[in-house]
Parts: structure tokens; sequence; C-alpha cells
């Protein structure tokens, strides 16, 4: 087995910007596809890359994750089996540099860890993820 | 991830996790397309406890099924973005509300889920 560890950044994750999508999206995207297609041969991997593969219909908007709530599933990967936490809807307040006070928080302001095990690379891997 | 970073206790009932320093993205007009996003750094402490509300959740066709209690979460944060000079720091972890909906437990989908089930 293999041990991993990401952190990919709030927005960019939710926002399926770069580091967000790239994230989730090692398992064989269009994209990563093509990048694959520009590499020399000896960079293949030939099992495929051994990074998590995203829950395909949570894929609606490309950001391969969905709002905590009840029955929802928590995890954003597919093939997993763990330990998983989530939640939204946080609100609060805060300071800023200014000493101004500050809200924070939305219905969507959203948190989540997944740690266990995972299907990629035709073998089971293991990582600690979370959803900042 | 720094080791003990995030912390399980309780037999899975408590999650705790602390990381500083994070290398995150600002994109304060997401989700507009080709929305500025800046560098930034965010630390942050969040704390799961469980409830004694068990459930679970279970959808065969989507292949996943959660069991787990209901939680309690808070969470304390502190960001900065060097590029425009801004900082801000939550209220201390004991002074921001809970999260208006946290679950902790153990799920298993995809193929897992397959085997399991087939079983």
């Amino acid at each position: 087995m293999n041990r991993s560890t990401y952190f990919p950044s709030r927005r960019g994750f939710l926002a399926a910007s770069a580091a967000g999508s790239a994230w989730l999206m090692q398992g064989g995207n269009a994209w990563a596809q093509a990048v694959a297609g520009m590499r020399s041969v000896s960079d293949i991997e030939p099992d495929g890359p051994p990074g998590p593969y995203p829950i395909p219909w949570l894929d609606k908007n490309g950001s391969h994750n969905q709002p905590a709530g009840p029955d929802l599933e928590p995890s954003h990967i597919c093939h997993f089996k763990g330990r998983v936490a989530r939640c939204s809807g946080f609100s609060g307040s805060g300071t800023d540099g200014k000493n101004e006070r500050l809200l924070f928080g939305t219905k969507t302001t959203d948190y989540g860890i997944m740690d266990g095990e995972y299907w990629a690379a035709r073998a089971a891997q293991t990582g600690t993820f979370s959803h900042i | 991830m720094p080791a003990g970073a995030l912390q399980w206790s309780g037999g899975g009932r408590s999650a705790a996790i602390e990381m500083q320093d994070v290398a995150v993205i600002d994109q304060p007009k997401w989700p507009a397309r080709k929305a500025v996003a800046s560098p930034a750094r965010m630390s942050f402490k969040m704390l799961f406890e469980a409830t004694d509300k068990a459930v679970t959740y279970e959808d065969k066709a989507k292949l996943f099924r959660v069991t787990g209690f209901l939680a309690n979460c808070r969470m304390e944060a502190r960001v900065t973005v060097p590029s425009i000079g801004f900082t801000w720091s939550s209220d201390p972890i004991d002074k921001c509300p809970p999260a208006a909906f946290a679950v902790i437990g153990n799920e298993i989908n995809g193929k897992y889920y397959e085997e399991e089930t087939a079983r």
C-alpha cells in the first residue's frame, strides 16, 4: 500500500481550479489524459496514477464535492472506505489586521476529512485528505 | 501533512485537525469565470465531537453507506493574503458558533461497497 496526504485549497477545490481539480482528477480525466499524451512514454504510470478518483455524480459543476447534509455522502473520493467527518454552515466573526470586525461563513462554508483506504492504480492506497 | 495534525479519539467519535500556514488560494469572485486568485495562507483548528444521535446514510444506487453520528463541530481560523496585506483571525474556537450540520463516522463506497454487499 501507498500512503499520501493532500491538502487542496478550499476555494480552489470548490471552484475546480487547477489546484482543486488536480487533486481529485488525477484518476484519468480528459485533461489528464491529454497531458499524459504529451509526456514521454517513460513518464506514464502503467496502472494509472495513485491519486484518488472523484465520485462521478459529484461532478455536475466540476467541483467534485457537494454540500454536507443528511443523507449526503461525506466522501469526495470514489472507491473509498474509512473514517469521515463533514460539516457545513459555519458562521461567526473575526478581526482583520485593522482591528475591524468581519463576519464570516455561509450555509455552504463546509469542511471535511477523509482518512482511509481508496482504490487507484489497481491497488489499495491509503491517505488522509481534508477539504478546507 | 505534519505528523499529528489529525487526531482521532474515542473510537472515532472525535476528531481534531490543526494545520498551520496551509497554502490556499483566495478567490473572492469565485465562481465567476476567470476570477482573480491570489496565493494565501490559512491556519485552522477544527474539532468534531459525536452526539448520541446515530445515523446511517445509504444509497444503493450511488453505492455508498455512512454509519456514524451527528456531531458538533467548531473551528477557528486565521488567514493571510500577503499580496494585499490582508490578515484576518476568527474569534477563538470556544467563542465561534458550531456548524449548522456535522457528521462523523465511517463510510464505504464504490467497489468496496459492492464487494461488501455481494457477500
